[in-house]
């Protein structure tokens, strides 16, 4: 009698074992499900455009045999570079004050506080703050403007993980460095910024990605171009601005190059996260 | 045993020690001599680090830490707002609880804060990293890893790295914090051997948790309580005949 | 000082244990050979034969057995609990203290076989020596006296029993020369002269080995190794303190 009842007990037990796993495998294959939907889509779409002549010729007007995305492409690696150039620097050295020496002071929370809020707000905003404060002024769109807007989504995301790196590294190690008569500049560099090297590249690098897929903030700023163009201080054709364009016309050709253009950004998000964990792996292992 | 020096190199006189306000250490008067090995004693919390941190500065780091009264070193005063830090962290070497290798190769370690202090040639770098890594007895195990990154060494290897940066910028003085309280026994004790070789060429003053570490090692020990110091007197006193009760207590286990 | 610390409690019970153990030890050690010297004593001054030898090689094995096994206690306390100041003292002298003890139920053992032989020999009369049966007795006081001292850890009785010492050594010069003198007077009294004068020479020992269990007893206390220096030196060290 006694063993019937505790078999029943374990019979119980195991069944809510097994439904706990069933239920969990199932959240896990929902959202495995869409991503390889979309990630099918993208390949199947996109693969297909995919030719030489996507990086070669220029974007065509509608209804033409021949076209790429070459301005596109120019134009967003130009602005992508720019914006990661300036943002860089300024995010790591706003990392670094807040890492160093804004732990505790009100200038430090409030610098936090601001970079939170900026990290999070919703791009378009950017977009719009850029088209107020420099598209307006200049009275045209340009390539700059949208460097400037690429720019102010970079700082947050660096500034972030600089500073959450920094404070990884143990206090001991300042202090070891600190004891053998380093000035505090010296020990940042070369001690501190040195072990959280990979952590603060890894950094870079999301913002990178984020970035080169931001649509809202060009659309306001660098606007379009459907000519080559190399100049800055005219509007610049940008892949997920063409993508935008391309994608909801009805011209067949159009979207076919917009799938092009969505799976090459794939592309390049998936090959520099890939990076970021090898460069992290190699460092902590 | 110890050294027939009787020049006492570092000086606490009414020395006061404050956490913002919490009073750590209260009226040390404390002479250690030159060339010999001082340990401090004493249960957590007792101020014992807070003490060794005082002899390099390392508390001006931390805003709400301060000192009053005298500290010297030799003739100067080291507690004056015109010491130059780096000069003094140069004659005061320190060493952690837990190894601190910096995230650069072994040869790098070591040349490191030689680069803070002087300027070597590349051939004189070589033999002081060399010499540095012959006193901490570590140069016959990474003589051929010179290249590798500090951290790739063992435990024990990792503080003797410490150590042979340490002495790399010959310091007068070498603080070591608990230098053993992350080791295995036998790195442990390899720690303890070269802190025998050591003595004499440098004035070492060791922060330990473990009595029979500073009955081994140490000439003189001075335990400490509630930010006081007991007892200070040679080792063999205090673990044999200490003169106070409770000193007693603490080294044969009766309290701690 | 330290007298009250020998008996406040280790954090370690075990350790506290341990070392009471070992101090019980002794003393149980020290009863033991109080006794053997006792009947050795019994044995010289009494009148009719008595057998004590059975008894008295008996309760040698057992003092040497316990040598042994206090011996071990030590070695096993300074290997396992590192000891250190009071214990470390009381660890390292109690070795000295056991085999001050078997020295002295040795020097009893053999006091009792002389007085065997002596008991069927009439050549010297009890009286004559009575002085080596007095020395015995201040020797047995001086035994009685460093064992007290070393139970309370007494300073003042273990100098006591230094200054029975000294009366011992008196006892035994004057033995000597009133032998010396039967002797000459009487050559027949010679072969049990030489007895007695071994038994009082043995007696003269125990004296000295309770000497050096009052000054191991010091030296628990005190940490002053007081071998070899005088005791005016240690009084004054006593009234200072």
């Amino acid at each position: 009698m006694k063993y019937r009842k505790i078999s029943w007990l374990l019979f119980k037990r195991q069944l809510l074992d097994w439904m706990s796993v069933i239920l969990s495998l199932f959240a896990i294959l929902f959202g495995l499900f869409w991503l390889f939907w979309i990630l099918w889509t993208t390949l199947s779409l996109g693969i297909s455009g995919l030719s030489l002549d996507l990086f070669t010729e220029m974007t065509p007007p509608p209804n033409s045999e021949t076209g790429g995305l070459a301005n596109a492409i120019m134009g967003s690696l130009m602005m992508v570079g720019l914006a990661t150039l300036l943002g860089t620097p300024i995010g790591i050295f706003s990392g670094i004050y807040l890492a160093e020496f804004g732990r505790r002071n009100m200038l430090g929370e409030i610098v936090r506080f601001i970079n939170d809020i900026l990290l999070s707000a919703p791009s378009i905003i950017i977009g719009l703050f850029i088209y107020e404060i420099y598209v307006t002024r200049r009275g045209h769109f340009s390539g700059w403007a949208g460097v400037l807007a690429l720019t102010l989504i970079v700082i947050p995301v660096v500034v972030r993980t600089t500073e959450n790196m920094l404070r990884l590294v143990p206090t001991s190690l300042r202090e070891a460095a600190y004891a053998l008569g380093a000035p505090n500049w010296h020990m940042i560099l070369n001690v501190s910024l040195r072990a959280s090297f990979a952590g603060v590249i890894t950094g870079v690098m999301l913002a990178v990605a984020r970035i080169s897929g931001e649509t809202a903030p060009l659309l306001f700023t660098a606007l379009s171009n459907q000519y080559w163009s190399l100049n800055l201080d005219e509007p610049l054709a940008s892949l997920p601005v063409v993508i935008f364009k391309f994608a909801m016309s009805p011209f067949a050709d159009w979207s076919r190059l917009a799938w092009a253009g969505v799976f090459l950004i794939v592309l390049t998000v998936l090959l520099l996260n890939i990076l970021a964990r090898l460069i992290l792996q190699r460092k902590t292992s | 045993m110890h050294n027939s020096s009787t020049n006492v190199l570092i000086q606490f006189d009414h020395f006061n020690f404050y956490y913002g306000k919490f009073l750590a250490l209260k009226d040390i008067n404390l002479s250690i001599l030159q060339g010999v090995v001082t340990a401090f004693i004493g249960p957590s919390g007792c101020g014992k680090s807070t003490l060794l941190r005082a002899i390099n500065r390392m508390y001006a780091l931390y805003p709400g830490q301060r000192v009053e009264g005298g500290l010297r070193i030799g003739d100067e005063n080291i507690l004056a707002e015109d010491v130059d830090l780096s000069e003094l962290r140069k004659r005061v070497g320190m060493i952690f609880q837990k190894p601190t290798p910096f995230p650069m190769s072994v040869y790098n370690n070591i040349a490191y804060g030689v680069r803070l202090h002087e300027n070597l040639s590349r051939s004189a770098m070589d033999e002081r990293v060399e010499w540095a890594l012959r006193k901490a007895a570590l140069w016959d195990e990474v003589k051929d890893k010179l290249n590798q990154e500090g951290m790739s060494l063992s435990g024990g290897q990792q503080q003797r790295l410490c150590i042979a940066r340490g002495i790399a910028v010959h310091p007068e003085i070498l603080l070591l914090d608990e230098p053993t309280s992350a080791l295995d026994p036998i790195s442990t004790m390899r720690i303890e051997e070269l802190i025998s070789e050591l003595r004499g060429e440098f004035t070492i003053v060791i922060v330990t948790h473990n009595m029979q570490q500073a009955a081994r090692v140490s000439d003189y020990t001075a335990y400490m309580y509630l930010g006081e110091v007991v007892e200070y007197n040679k080792t063999e006193t205090i673990f044999y005949n200490p003169q106070k009760t409770e000193t007693e207590d603490y080294v044969t286990g009766r309290f701690g | 000082m330290n007298m009250e610390n020998a008996q406040t409690e280790h954090i370690s019970k075990q350790f506290d244990v341990e070392m009471e153990n070992i101090r019980s030890g002794v003393l149980t050690m020290g009863g033991l050979v109080e006794r053997q010297l006792a009947g050795a004593l019994h044995a010289l001054g009494s009148e009719e034969n008595i057998d004590l030898l059975t008894v008295v090689k008996a309760r040698e094995k057992e003092i040497n057995q316990m040598q042994v096994d206090i011996d071990h206690q030590c070695a096993q306390i300074i290997v396992r609990r590192q000891p250190a100041a009071i214990d470390l003292r009381t660890v390292l002298t109690i070795s000295k203290v056991v085999s001050d003890l078997e020295r002295i139920g040795d020097e009893a053992k053999k006091i009792a076989r002389r007085a065997a032989r002596l008991q069927g020999n009439d050549r010297l009369i009890k009286m004559q020596y009575f002085e080596t049966i007095h020395a015995g007795e201040l020797a047995q006081q001086a035994l009685g006296r460093v064992l007290n001292a070393f139970a309370r850890l007494d300073v003042n009785e273990a100098i006591a029993a230094y200054d029975s010492d000294e009366e011992i050594d008196i006892a035994f010069d004057v033995i000597m020369r009133q032998l010396i003198g039967f002797m000459m007077e009487d050559p027949r009294t010679i072969s049990s002269g030489l007895d007695v004068l071994f038994v009082a020479k043995w007696i003269e020992r125990i004296g000295d080995h309770a000497k050096n269990i009052a000054e191991a007893v010091v030296q628990i206390v005190m940490g002053k190794d007081v071998r070899h220096a005088s005791l005016e030196e240690i009084k004054a060290e006593l009234e200072q303190d």
